[in-house]
């Protein structure tokens, strides 16, 4: 009985050389992509040693063991960028989530076709920008002094008076406000392709048969459209979530030594350390180990969650 | 058979413990003979790139030395990045020769990565040759009384220069000498100024000693880091009295509109570029050379071009002078005699080489042929040379301006040429002459930069907090208190390492 429960898990009966053979044009194929995987990912793993050491330069490595995560656990930086993370993270995800959901309903309402594409090619540009050139712009639009649009804007409308410019990206209290409005700026366009594809698939039968029974369009919206959504914004946010600990390139160009207690993640904190006067990079592969070991954590979280509502996992 | 064997291995083995005897009895192994020379340059090296005719450099070095050179020039802004990188990484790819920054050589120094030129300085013909006539271009370069490096020329550094339309314009007909005459300066040119602040920087506190060139009106005797007081005894300068009173004169010239609120998003470009964009009166720069170019560019821009550069207020008493860049030999460098011989050996060698480090290329940096030399300046400027008459070529990224120096500035050099070698005549910039002189009259060095094994594990977070603490009280973020007991708090500890060490405890 046992044994033939294993035959019929089996994928081949056939010896490995014969397989190897009959698929030898595939493998063949793969090679590029393991020599990739085993050169740029697998292999720099072998760093992930240094997090034991003292490590400055070359000539300056010493075995400390764990002495890198006691001194990191000890420092209020390092828990103050961790808990930016997480905030950021998870913040930013849930409005750029929630914002990309909003136009994809707005667009999908849109009759005219040919403005519906020209305004989803607009909202998709600004995902094309870099981050350094995104930060340049909204540091120049933001600008306390006549250079700065909406300082100008809000002082022609008399909301401000002047010298009471808003500090928009130097101060403590408006930096994040204005991260996460930078990030809707930019992410929010191209997040919305993944529910305007599951919008359009959308049997417009159920629309015709709601709109017999009088449902007017919030009533169709509310309960075809967003029913129908649920399960692409929850697989979406589950997907993001396992992604939450890579934040770095949007915090190390808009973040400065003013809001530093509020925009340090812990990848710019990383790279503080990594690239200092005198550089600790023990401490820094700890700190990256530490990131890592959560982000892992995470997945398999998401990875649980998905299972459950999904029926599938992401893993 | 047996026999034979065991006499070839008898053989065998006596040859070899001959051989190692007689490598041993050698004394010191040869240093293998380099075949090429690498060198990391940052952008004070002005023609190490594409840009500047980099291949004519780099080839009549060459030719001096009598070796293959290769430069590695870093992007300025990452330059110590890829320094830090470099270091970490295999010394197999590390460069012979690097140019560092005083407080990265000091750390550098301090950590092992740099080769002990003492006994190599004290046996070398540049000493002998005696063209170097400034001490301090080896007393500058000692750390822990040790040698590991060498500077061509002086640290320089900041003074402060006023516009002259501003002073117009704002109807001041004496330059202030004083702090209260000062802030009344700034007083009006906010109000007078298109954005409402006076003076412009690229943050409070650099990341490199001395730290606060940049605003010395402010910092007044305050120094943000490790010194030696009056009683010889290491001391944290964020500390003292006199970094507290710096940071009341920082929030009364952030809240009062004196300096430019983008402080903190500023670049040292971006905060010259408002300079030129006329968006402020007042900037403290580099004398010297930079005083010409910050002249010129305020020409192109059409602006009245006239600065005057402030002797020190009486609190300031003296600008600082930076410690200079060094050169220095890296421990992975196979043969650092031959190294040193090679490349300080043309760089103070009083003629050719020197020429070369400090003007550049004859007919490609400099020339003495008739020729004119056209500016692409609004409108475009042409200055006719005579024949025999020493001048710089034009800028060849540029365009609008001559080239001033090569890497050693000749204003700042602490090596003379012998007689006769010094192909300008000793002909310098007159206007960035004179505000080098008086910087130089009114100047002090920095204090020497704390360096030993112990700090080189404190120092940059240490550092880094107090650049950010003094950022959020100037703009009002935190309060002084706040802002010690946060720093007592995340460094006190290390802190007291730090002095510990440092006062040998």
């Amino acid at each position: 009985m046992e044994k033939k429960t294993k035959k019929k898990n089996m994928v081949s009966t056939k010896p490995l050389s014969v397989r190897l053979y009959t698929y030898r044009w595939f493998y063949l194929m793969f090679i590029p992509v393991l020599a990739f995987m085993l050169v740029f990912h697998i292999l720099p793993l072998t760093g992930l040693r240094y997090m034991f050491y003292h490590y400055t330069n070359a000539f300056n490595i010493k075995w400390i063991g764990l002495e890198n995560f006691r001194t990191l656990f000890s420092k209020p930086a390092f828990w103050s960028a961790f808990v930016n993370t997480l905030e950021l993270s998870i913040i930013k995800l849930l409005l750029n989530t929630f914002m990309a959901v909003i136009i994809s309903l707005l667009l999908n309402e849109m009759i005219n076709l040919v403005f519906k594409k020209v305004t989803q090619t607009i909202i998709y540009l600004p995902h094309f920008m870099s981050w350094v050139v995104t930060a340049s712009v909204f540091t120049l639009i933001l600008s306390t002094y006549s250079s700065g649009l909406v300082n100008t804007l809000l002082k022609d409308m008399g909301i401000i008076e002047i010298g009471e410019e808003i500090e928009f990206l130097a101060s403590s209290e408006w930096w994040r406000f204005t991260y996460y409005l930078i990030n809707i700026w930019k992410d929010t366009g191209w997040g919305t392709i993944i529910f305007l594809a599951t919008l359009s698939g959308i049997s417009p039968e159920l629309y015709e048969a709601a709109q017999i029974d009088g449902a007017n369009r919030w009533a169709r919206m509310r309960y075809i459209t967003l029913p129908s959504l649920a399960n692409t914004i929850i697989t979406v946010l589950i997907l993001n979530l396992a992604k939450i600990m890579n934040l770095f390139e949007s915090v190390f160009v808009l973040k400065n030594d003013i809001v530093t207690e509020v925009a340090q993640v812990l990848q710019t904190y990383t790279y503080d350390i990594g690239f200092a006067v005198v550089p600790d990079f023990g401490l820094s592969t700890a700190v990256g180990f530490f990131r890592s070991c959560v982000g892992c954590v995470l997945v398999l979280i998401c990875n649980y969650i998905s299972k459950k509502i999904r029926g599938r996992g992401i893993v | 058979m047996r026999k034979t064997v065991q006499r070839i291995l008898a053989v065998t083995l006596a040859v070899t413990m001959l051989t190692g005897f007689g490598a041993c009895g050698g004394g010191k192994e040869e240093s293998p003979e380099l075949t090429k020379l690498t060198i990391m340059v940052d952008n004070t090296v002005q023609f190490a790139d594409k840009l500047h005719a980099g291949s004519e450099f780099e080839a009549e070095l060459e030719k001096l030395m009598g070796i293959d050179i290769e430069f590695i020039k870093p992007d300025h802004s990452g330059y110590y990045d890829t320094v830090s990188q470099t270091f970490a990484g295999s010394p197999d790819n590390w460069p012979d020769i690097v140019l560092l920054g005083s407080t990265y050589y000091a750390s550098y120094a301090a950590s092992g990565v740099l080769t002990d030129l003492t006994e190599i300085w004290e046996n070398s013909e540049v000493k002998a040759s005696g063209v170097i006539t400034n001490e301090k271009a080896v007393t500058d370069c000692l750390v822990d009384g040790k040698l590991y490096g060498l500077a061509p020329a002086r640290g320089n550094g900041c003074v402060t220069y006023v516009k002259q339309s501003w002073l117009d314009k704002a109807g001041i007909t004496k330059v202030p000498t004083n702090y209260a005459e000062y802030t009344a300066m700034l007083d009006a040119f906010a109000e007078i100024s298109p954005d409402g602040y006076a003076l412009t920087s690229a943050g409070l506190i650099n990341e490199e000693a001395p730290y606060v060139n940049y605003l010395p009106e402010f910092f007044q005797d305050a120094y943000p880091d490790f010194y030696r007081n009056e009683d010889g005894v290491w001391v944290d300068g964020f500390t003292q009295d006199s970094m507290k009173a710096a940071m009341e004169r920082l929030i009364e010239a952030y809240s009062k509109g004196w300096i430019d609120k983008e402080f903190v998003t500023n670049n040292t470009a971006n905060a010259r570029n408002k300079f030129y964009a006329d968006k402020c009166g007042v900037f403290t720069y580099w004398a010297g050379t930079w005083a010409t170019n910050l002249e010129e560019r305020l020409a192109n821009s059409g602006l009245d071009s006239e600065l005057v550069a402030l002797e020190p207020i009486e609190e300031v008493g003296q600008y600082i002078e930076r410690f200079p860049t060094v050169w220095a030999i890296t421990s992975a460098c196979k043969n650092p005699e031959m190294a040193f011989d090679l490349f300080f050996g043309t760089m103070f060698d009083g003629g050719e080489g020197q020429v070369v480090w400090t003007f550049g290329v004859e007919d490609v940096h400099w020339s003495k042929q008739a020729e004119k030399v056209i500016l692409s300046t609004k409108p475009v400027t042409i200055l006719d040379f005579p024949e025999g008459e020493f001048h710089f070529k034009a800028d060849l990224e540029t365009g609008d301006a001559q080239y001033m120096k090569s890497h050693i500035d000749p204003i700042l050099s602490y090596a003379t040429f012998k007689e006769g070698a010094d192909v300008s005549g000793g002909a310098v910039d007159e206007r960035a002459a004179e505000v080098a002189q008086m910087f130089f009259n009114n100047c002090k060095d920095a204090p020497t930069i704390a360096a030993n094994s112990t700090i080189a594990v404190y120092q940059s977070e240490i550092m880094r907090l107090r650049i950010e603490l003094v950022s959020q009280v100037a703009a009002g973020t935190i309060s002084i208190e706040d802002a010690y007991a946060r720093y007592e708090k995340e460094q006190g500890a290390n802190v007291k390492t730090v002095l510990d060490s440092l006062n040998g405890k």
